[in-house]
């Protein structure tokens, strides 16, 4: 009885690990910057709520990753909402992406990953430089998406095989 | 062609409204939320102000709980590398802090004549106390260069706190929540500090780079030229956003060696910082109480105010005559007793001098009386002694004086 409900919490935990680590990623901006790399940063909350909600597996729950946008843009410094409002977007298009794609392809993803992530970065630098007055490095922006853009595909395979952990 | 829309259409809403049966929420009503929330965040409600500390408080200490992990294996690796050259830095850092020493009395002196003249200048003085600030949040992020410190409110700070990293400049307080602030660096793109350019003296404006510098913006063609890679960067205090006089960084040459551009390298690490000091400033009104005066007697009819300020003046004159008077009789009765005194001493003196003349005579015989015992018959007249003196006459005693020597 102990090792089923051990097991069970167990698995519990397991199936909870996504949006624990996208909780840990928010609040600890996990990117790498103190590298020290001119202009290198990524952002993995990007990767790993697209290919969660792409993914649509359980327990991640867009409430959970819309409250996520809101820590990330307290941490960062950002005005409250428009990271959740990205994180939306991103829900968004991965629930379309599902509905239209009959047979799954990691690369068609990953390009239709590059073309969501520019969109909604473009969307963020336009709505801060506009209406919040902030002043931004353009070269920032693109170099995150690109690095975010050549990050997923590594991440992608790590998440698989959390995927074939969770299947099993 | 209708078909393919309508796919469009439909998949687009199941996006928008489907719930599966894990979601609470559609994504449209998350969307709805968050366009609110941005909106809401912006307009200066007190709810919303409360709420948005509250959450400030609590995401900056998760934060800083979720980040000691990484933190510490950051530290660690930087410990490391410093270690390496720990002993090189050592010696270094021992000539600098022994010419550091001679240096600071001339600052302080500096500082005390600084401190005067500005209470010459303004009608107060700013008293401030630098808090120690530890760095709870710092995620060095490449779109937007802050800090979150683990003082707010409740220690006193204030938007546009400026905040030092030992005495340099590092930036000013943006957000203010009870227990943390959120503190902009110099090195944000949003970060404008009006300062002065020594030893040539050009004010301008610097702005932060994004990245570990600054870039010297809002001055006349050609000022540049003068700068040289010695020239030092401090605020000019003008707007008073920042005060006057903190040091920042100093000039280098940026690559662009043909535009000539000039970049402004920070005395501080931004991300080396571990704790900062917030400074505390109070105002001090100095001419208060004169004011108040001035209030009370110019509130009077002028007439009756100038009669009494005669009449004041009059009361201290015939005060300070009283005082003169008492004081003229004391003089006077000492110079009596010491009069007295004097003439006292006088006949002391004068006795003492009889005395001293009287031992003198006696001394000049007794030398007489030996003499005349050793050489007396010298000089004596006698029937052996034809060219002697009588004794008693002065040639007698002159030749006993003289150890019996005769005059021819």
């Amino acid at each position: 009885m102990t090792s089923l409900n051990s097991r069970g919490f167990y698995f519990k935990f397991y199936s909870l690990l996504p949006i624990i680590i996208l909780f840990i990623s928010v609040l600890n901006e996990f990117d790498f910057n103190y590298l020290n790399l001119k202009y290198f940063s990524f952002n993995f909350p990007f990767i790993l709520i697209f290919f969660f909600t792409l993914k649509d597996i359980k327990n991640f729950d867009y409430l959970l990753v819309f409250l996520a946008g809101l820590i990330n843009d307290t941490v960062v410094g950002l005005p409250l909402g428009i990271s959740s409002l990205s994180f939306m977007f991103i829900c968004i298009a991965t629930s379309y992406f599902r509905n239209i794609t009959i047979r799954p392809n990691p690369v068609k993803d990953w390009f239709y990953f590059l073309f969501i992530i520019s969109l909604i970065n473009s969307m963020n630098y336009s709505i801060l430089t506009l209406f919040f007055s902030y002043n931004l490095i353009l070269m920032s922006y693109l170099v995150n998406t690109f690095f975010t853009f050549l990050f997923y595909i590594i991440f992608a395979n790590l998440f698989k095989y959390y995927m074939k952990g969770l299947d099993d | 062609m209708a078909t393919s829309r309508d796919d469009f259409i439909i998949a687009i809403r199941s996006a928008f409204l489907k719930k599966s049966t894990q979601q609470k929420f559609s994504l449209l009503t998350l969307v709805v939320i968050s366009i609110s929330i941005i909106i809401l965040s912006n307009l200066d409600f007190k709810v919303v102000r409360y709420m948005k500390n509250g959450i400030n408080e609590l995401v900056y200490r998760s934060s800083f709980i979720i980040s000691v992990p990484e933190n510490f294996i950051k530290n660690s690796f930087f410990e490391i590398r410093e270690y390496s050259t720990y002993f090189k830095e050592f010696k270094n850092i021992k000539e600098d802090l022994s010419q550091l020493k001679s240096k600071n009395v001339s600052s302080e002196i500096l500082q005390y004549e600084n401190k005067e003249l500005k209470e010459l200048i303004n009608d107060y003085v700013s008293s401030s106390d630098k808090v120690l600030a530890k760095i709870i949040v710092d995620h060095d992020s490449p779109f937007l260069k802050s800090i979150i410190i683990n003082k707010g409110s409740k220690d006193n700070i204030k938007i546009g706190t400026n905040v030092y990293d030992q005495s340099y400049l590092v930036g000013r307080v943006i957000e203010v929540n009870f227990k943390t602030s959120r503190v902009l660096l110099l090195s944000d793109l949003n970060s404008n500090v009006p300062v002065t350019i020594a030893p040539q003296n050009i004010q301008a404006i610097i702005t932060g780079s994004g990245n570990n510098n600054a870039q010297i913006k809002y001055i006349k063609k050609g000022f540049s030229d003068e700068f040289t890679n010695e020239s030092i960067v401090y605020t000019s205090g003008s707007g008073a956003i920042f005060k006057s006089g903190i040091p920042i960084g100093r000039v280098i040459s940026a690559n662009d060696t043909e535009a000539k551009k000039f970049n402004v390298e920070f005395y501080s690490d931004f991300s080396q910082l571990k704790y900062v000091f917030a400074e505390v400033v109070t105002k001090i009104d100095i001419k208060r109480n004169n004011e108040e005066a001035e209030a009370s007697v110019t509130n009077q009819n002028p007439m009756e105010a100038k009669l009494k300020i005669l009449e004041d003046e009059l009361e201290i004159i015939e005060e300070s005559n009283a005082r003169f008077k008492e004081e003229n009789e004391s003089l006077k009765n000492e110079i009596n007793t010491l009069g007295e005194k004097i003439t006292g001493f006088q006949t002391k003196i004068s006795e003492q001098n009889e005395t001293i003349s009287q031992f003198n005579i006696e001394t000049d015989e007794l030398i007489f009386l030996r003499l005349n015992l050793q050489y007396g018959h010298k000089c004596r007249k006698s029937l052996f002694n034809h060219k002697g003196y009588t004794v008693g006459t002065s040639e007698y005693k002159e030749c006993v004086l003289k150890r019996g020597k005769i005059n021819d």
